[in-house]
This record gives structure tokens, C-alpha cells and sequence, in this order.
């Protein structure tokens, strides 16, 4: 058995190469199509995403193809000269491809550390391989085993915990202060770009009013008609204050919009009411004495800064325990791998080597008998096959039930008794 | 042999609680399904413990501190169970877990000896009856209030941290503010009346059966100046101080939550407190001159026979 993987990724290989070997659309499966014809008897995987292209093959150690092979087919298949790309190709064979799988699924070769998309591009890669049956037992395996160690890896270090943009950090403190979102009002203060892509989260927990209020009355009916809000005059922005749970405020004014004693006024209005600011002005828009009132949770853009930080060194120190499981995994996937192909190989041998004897003992009986009508030596035939079957059967689910055990460093010693008893040749 | 059987389960709740803390720094699914199977083994024990009692005193296993504080425990331990089922990847077990574990270790500590069960009859008519609707109303009202000193606990800790602008910490998921507040909200609306109604059942209860000299006579009579009456009353002022609060916008929020946590205080007090720090209190004495034991309820916990 051997595993090739073979690729590029946004760390060997710049955008540009990327693009240029990539299997997107109608490619995907006329790639697989392609690999599987060029190297027949070899199981293929394609993982073609924006930030990597690989290749994974599989097979008997002489049918699987060497890198050279691969580069040139690429060469062919994308129909660009293999000196622009051969140098940007990473290659890892057998345990590394494995390992190299299961660094990917897990998010570890991500550009964002942990993000969670990469699960997902690896579990339709699979499901397009198995699609166009390029995916057999070998590859199978390893990639049911990565996509089960990403999810493990995700779980038991948190790896995919806390997010690390603003605006999906603004996401989850909303979370964290609010259960429901389809009875509250978000109401938005200006119109910048950073408001428009924090709103554009926020509208993700689908709030059940949006609110927004220029200086400028049209660029507020443009916004409040871009997202589906309504639009207030920022004359009244004290009752839309009152009305709002969730305040997004990313005006340019040099001076707070809101101040403490205002919003005091406001809040009492409010009865009261849990409330969630998100400042993302700078200057900001927003009195920070506001922040001290009981039921006001105020984050300005450092604040949302920080804790977006603070989840990056957090997922950074993920890094390790992570591999740990990996490394794990990697070894306990590829000696059960082994070990299946050994088990598997001895049973083949174990039936190839009964089949002989049966149809030499056959042979040597009909030559023994030659007035057999054909119905009696098929009758006769039938007969030692049934035999054999019934005498195989307990030492093959014996074999099958060793293979399936947890993998050892070395072969079940089942399957060298049943080697050494029946008189097989080594594998 | 019943405070041993007690502990067991109590030791047993400890030990899940041991699993949900490791929460802060194991974060496989095993720690989670250990957890949830030691919580669920230690509740289904005491469910089988309290059938027992139940049998034995052939009624609810609600009429003496004793078995109050396990029945308490035991509905507490099934509330923490369902919400640690339904939310995994929350810490509401960090909060109600050690509420179950205090609860079910001090009913160990209010176990009768074996020998004591002789002197445990079931009194007469209909004073048995409204004992017993005293112990449930006040056992009710007791799973509210632990409701909402969990949610309460849950809301500060998450309010102090969206206040500090710290990140959620890994594994230390807790119900939103909203979540919190929601629950803390509900369960003070209920523990108000049924504390009310049950502290009412049992004052009617005490002066049908005492004289005029004090709250409660018979076999055990209770003065004004009792500190079971006392601190019963100053639970009832907090509790209504409580319930005036959470109608009041200016105290929404920390205010209610701190308020419950006083409240809750008192009514630890008012269960165990009084007979903890052995206070002179004639509640819940055996009626010794009577030959047949009579309920003498006024105060949580107790409904009737002497403990």
C-alpha cells in the first residue's frame, strides 16, 4: 500500500499558481475523471480550494504514480508549461500524506487558524470522489478518519472557539447578552463601510426591525433600503434609542453623538431594558461613562479589537495539544490501514490457496472418473465447494474480526497462525 | 445507615461535579458523558432512596428537614440534569451542581439514626394533611428560589465578564444575559407565592394546634421571639422586598440578582441555619408529653414530626 499526497497551498505557491492549477466547476470531476484514467487501479481524491489544490492518490506501491508523473499530468491537464508550477509542489507520502490530511481538516494549515469551512471543502471533496467512483477503501479510510479528527481536534482543544474579525466578534457579543433577536431593533448610527459589514453579521440573528439614521436623510434611505430597515430622521435618534436593544453607531463626527447624561435619559425611557452598543466610531460616538450603566454593555472597535486578538492567541495556543491528537491518530490510521491490507491479503491467499486444492482434487477425480455425466460433476463440484466454505468459514470471521481489533505495530498473531497452519507464503 | 446512604449519593453528586469543573480543562465529549452519567446514576439512587422513604412513612417524604432537603435536592439535581442535557456546551452544572451537592451533604448531616425512625409517626387527620401541603408549598418554593440563585449566579458572572470586555473563556459557555435574567425573573415570580402560601399553612397550622401564647403550642410551642418565627418573617420581607424589585425597572438587572442572593441566604437561614448554629428554637421538637406525635409546623422545612 502507498498514499501519495501532492499540491500547493497559499504558503508554497502564490494566487496566481493557485488559480492556474485549480479543479473548480466543470474541472472537479473531469480532473478525478482524468487522474483515474491516466493512472488506473489508483484511488483518487481532488481538494481544491482557494487556498490549496491536492491531489491524493492510492494504491499498490507499483501502480501509484511518482510526483514527476503527477506534475506532468497537471502540466497536461491545466495546459500550462510545468515549470511554472513544479517548483511551488509539496509532496508527502504514506504516514505524512495522512498526517498532512489531517493537519488540513483539523484547520491547521488554514490561513485562519481554525476556521470551519475547510471541513466542509474536505467532506465534498470526498463525496465528488465517491461520486465518480475514484474513491475506494484505502482513501476511504483516511479521509473518513480526517474528517472525524477534525471534528475531534475542533472539540477537544476549541480550536474554532471565539472568532477573530470585528464583526463576527460584535456577532457574539450580541449572543452572550441577548437570547432571542426576532423581538429586538437594531438600530444603526451613520452609514460607513464598517457599520454596513457589521450589520451585515448582525443580520444574521435575524433581528425583527432594523432602524438607521444619517445626518444625510438619503444616504439613511439608501442603507435602511440596502438591508431592509426603515429610516429614522437624526432629529429623532433619542426615540430611536429608546426603541433599539442593539445600537451599531459608525458616524464620523468628531464629537460623542450620545452623551452620559442623555443616554441616562434614554435608558430610563427604555425602562431599563438590557442594552447592547457596539461604537465602532473612531472618534468614538458614544460617551464611555455610558459603559457604567448596569444594563448597558458598551464595546467600542478596540474593545471588539481585543477580544478578537485575544481568540487568535488563543487558537495559536491550540496549536500544539492539536498536533498531539493528530500525530495520534495519524499513527493509529495508517497502522490500521496496514493492518487491513495484511488481514485482507492473507484472506485473499487463504481463499486463492483452498480454490487450488479444490480444483486439483477436482481434476484428479474426474480424470479418476470419466463416465461422470456432467450434471454428476457439477453435482460433485457444487459439493466441494460447499465443503470448503463451511471449513473457511470460522477461520475467515475469525480473520475479519482480528482485522476490525484496534491496529497493533505488528500483525495480529491470528493472522500468522493461519498463514503458518494453512502453509501460505509470506506477504 | 441513612446518613452513610445520604453521603453515598452525595459523594456521588461531588464526583460529578468533579467531572463538570474539569470542564475548564478537559474538553473531550468523555468528560461530558462522565458528567452526565454520574449525575443521572447519584439521582436515580436517591429517586430509589426517596421511593423508599416514601414507603416507609407511607407518604411524601416531605415533612422534616431531614427529608425536605433530600426531596429538594433530588428536584433540584433533575433540573440541573434536563438543562445539562439540553445545553452541553453550557456551565450550567458549575452553577447548580454544588446548590445539589450542599443540599444533599446537609441532609446527611440532618439524617435520623436507625433508631430514631421509631419515634417517626405519622400523626393524626387532617393536622397530617396541611403539614404536608405546608412541606410541599415550602418545598416548591425552595426549588424556585434555587432556580433562581443558580440563574442569578449565572447572570452576574456573565454580566462581570461582558463588563471587563473578557473573551468567553474555553469550555465556560454561560446562557445569555437575557437567558438569565429571564429564568432568575420566572422562577422569583413562583417562589413568592408558594413560600407565601406554605409559611401561611403552616402559622394557621401552629395556632390551630397551640394556644394563644405564641405562634404554634401543643407539644411544641413557638414564641414570636422564636428565631425560627424570626428569621421565617425576615424571609418573607426579603422574598417580598424581592418580588416588589423585580417589578421595579430602576432595580432590574445586578439589583434583583443581589436581592436574590440575599434572599436565598436567608431562606438557607431560616431551613438550616437556626438548627445549624443550634439556636434556641422549639421548632420541630418532639411533642414529648403527647402519646401521639402530632404535626408542629411554622417554617420551611418542617411540617410535623420531630427530626
Amino acid at each position: 500500500m502507498r498514499l501519495l499526497a501532492l499540491g500547493v497551498d497559499y504558503r508554497s505557491a502564490p494566487a496566481s499558481v493557485r488559480e492556474a492549477l485549480a479543479f473548480d466547476g466543470p474541472k472537479g470531476p473531469g480532473g478525478l475523471d482524468a487522474l483515474a484514467a491516466r493512472f488506473p487501479g489508483n484511488e483518487v481524491v481532488i481538494l481544491s480550494t482557494c487556498n490549496r489544490v491536492e491531489l491524493y492518490l492510492a494504491g499498490e506501491p507499483r501502480i501509484v504514480p511518482e510526483a514527476e508523473a503527477l506534475t506532468e499530468f497537471l502540466a497536461e491537464f491545466h495546459a500550462i508549461p510545468s515549470e511554472q508550477f513544479s517548483g511551488h509542489l509539496v509532496t508527502y507520502h504514506d504516514e505524512g500524506a495522512i498526517g498532512h490530511l489531517f493537519r488540513v481538516a483539523a484547520s491547521l494549515e488554514s490561513l485562519v487558524l481554525g476556521e470551519g469551512q475547510i471541513l466542509g471543502q474536505v467532506r465534498e471533496a470526498f463525496r465528488a470522489s465517491k461520486q465518480r467512483g475514484t474513491a475506494g477503501p484505502i482513501l476511504h479510510k483516511v479521509f473518513e478518519n480526517a474528517l472525524r479528527v477534525g471534528k475531534k481536534v475542533r472539540e477537544e482543544t476549541g480550536m474554532d472557539q471565539g472568532k477573530l474579525s470585528v464583526a463576527s466578534v460584535a456577532v457574539d457579543v450580541a449572543r452572550e447578552v441577548f437570547d432571542t433577536f426576532a423581538d429586538k431593533t437594531v438600530l444603526v448610527i451613520g452609514a460607513g463601510k464598517m457599520g454596513d459589514l457589521t450589520l451585515r453579521h448582525l443580520k444574521t440573528l435575524q433581528p425583527g426591525t432594523i432602524l438607521v439614521t444619517n445626518r444625510s436623510r438619503e444616504k439613511a434611505e439608501a442603507a435602511a433600503a440596502r438591508w431592509g430597515g426603515q429610516a429614522v430622521a437624526f432629529e429623532d435618534l433619542n426615540h430611536a434609542l429608546v426603541e433599539a436593544d442593539v445600537v451599531v453607531s459608525t458616524t464620523a463626527a468628531d464629537e460623542p453623538v450620545v452623551d452620559y447624561d442623555q443616554y441616562v435619559r434614554v435608558q430610563r425611557a427604555r425602562r431599563n431594558r438590557l442594552a447592547l452598543i457596539l461604537d465602532i466610531a473612531i472618534p468614538r460616538d458614544f460617551d464611555p461613562r455610558i459603559g457604567e450603566l448596569d444594563r448597558v454593555m458598551l464595546y467600542n472597535v478596540d474593545d471588539l479589537r481585543a477580544q478578537a486578538e485575544e481568540n487568535r492567541r488563543h487558537r495559536q495556543k491550540r496549536v500544539d495539544p492539536a498536533l498531539v491528537i493528530i500525530e495520534q491518530e495519524t499513527a493509529v490510521c495508517f497502522a490500521a490501514l496496514r493492518h487491513q491490507r495484511y488481514a485482507g491479503a492473507v484472506l485473499r491467499q487463504l481463499g486463492d490457496q483452498t480454490d487450488a486444492v479444490r480444483q486439483r482434487e477436482l481434476d484428479a477425480l474426474y480424470a479418476a472418473c470419466p463416465d461422470l455425466t456432467p450434471q454428476q460433476r457439477l453435482a460433485i463440484s457444487h459439493m466441494a465447494q460447499r465443503l470448503q466454505n463451511q471449513f473457511l468459514h470460522h477461520p475467515r470471521a475469525a480473520l475479519r474480526s482480528a482485522a476490525a481489533e484496534a491496529p497493533h505495530a505488528h500483525p495480529h498473531p491470528l493472522l500468522n497462525a493461519v498463514r503458518h497452519l494453512f502453509g501460505l507464503a509470506d506477504i | 445507615m441513612e446518613r452513610l446512604t445520604v453521603l453515598c449519593f452525595a459523594g456521588t453528586y461531588a464526583l460529578a461535579l468533579t467531572g463538570e469543573l474539569a470542564r475548564f480543562a478537559i474538553r473531550a465529549p468523555a468528560r461530558w458523558y462522565a458528567t452526565i452519567g454520574l449525575t443521572a446514576l447519584a439521582w436515580v439512587v436517591q429517586t430509589a432512596y426517596l421511593l423508599n422513604l416514601g414507603l416507609t412513612i407511607g407518604g411524601l417524604p416531605v415533612t422534616t428537614p431531614f427529608e425536605s432537603l433530600v426531596a429538594l435536592s433530588w428536584i433540584v439535581a433533575a433540573i440541573g440534569l434536563y438543562l445539562m442535557v439540553q445545553s452541553p456546551r453550557t456551565a450550567v452544572g458549575t452553577f447548580v451542581l454544588p446548590i445539589v451537592v450542599v443540599l444533599a451533604v446537609l441532609a446527611g448531616a440532618a439524617a435520623p439514626r436507625q433508631a430514631d425512625w421509631g419515634d417517626y409517626g405519622r400523626g393524626t387527620t387532617a393536622f397530617w394533611f396541611w403539614g404536608l401541603v405546608h412541606g410541599v408549598f415550602l418545598l416548591a418554593g425552595a426549588v424556585s428560589a434555587c432556580v433562581a440563585f443558580a440563574a442569578g449566579l449565572m447572570y452576574l458572572v456573565q454580566s462581570n465578564r461582558l463588563k471587563h470586555k473578557r473573551p468567553s473563556r474555553l469550555g465556560f459557555n454561560l446562557p445569555s444575559l437575557e437567558q438569565s435574567e429571564r429564568l432568575n425573573r420566572g422562577a422569583v415570580t413562583l417562589a413568592f407565592p408558594l413560600l407565601t402560601f406554605g409559611l401561611l399553612i403552616g402559622v394557621l397550622l401552629s395556632v390551630g394546634l397551640g394556644g394563644s401564647s405564641g405562634v404554634g403550642a401543643g407539644g411544641a410551642a413557638l414564641r414570636w421571639t422564636d428565631p425560627k418565627v424570626v428569621s421565617t418573617l425576615l424571609t418573607w420581607v426579603v422574598f417580598a422586598a424581592l418580588l416588589h424589585a423585580r417589578f421595579r425597572p430602576a432595580m432590574r438587572g445586578r439589583g434583583v440578582v443581589v436581592l436574590t442572593i440575599v434572599a436565598f441566604a436567608f431562606l438557607a437561614f431560616t431551613w438550616v441555619g437556626v438548627e445549624a448554629l443550634r439556636l434556641p428554637t422549639r421548632h420541630g421538637a418532639s411533642p414529648s408529653p403527647s402519646p401521639t406525635p402530632t404535626p408542629t409546623p411554622t417554617t420551611p422545612g418542617t411540617a410535623g414530626r420531630g427530626a
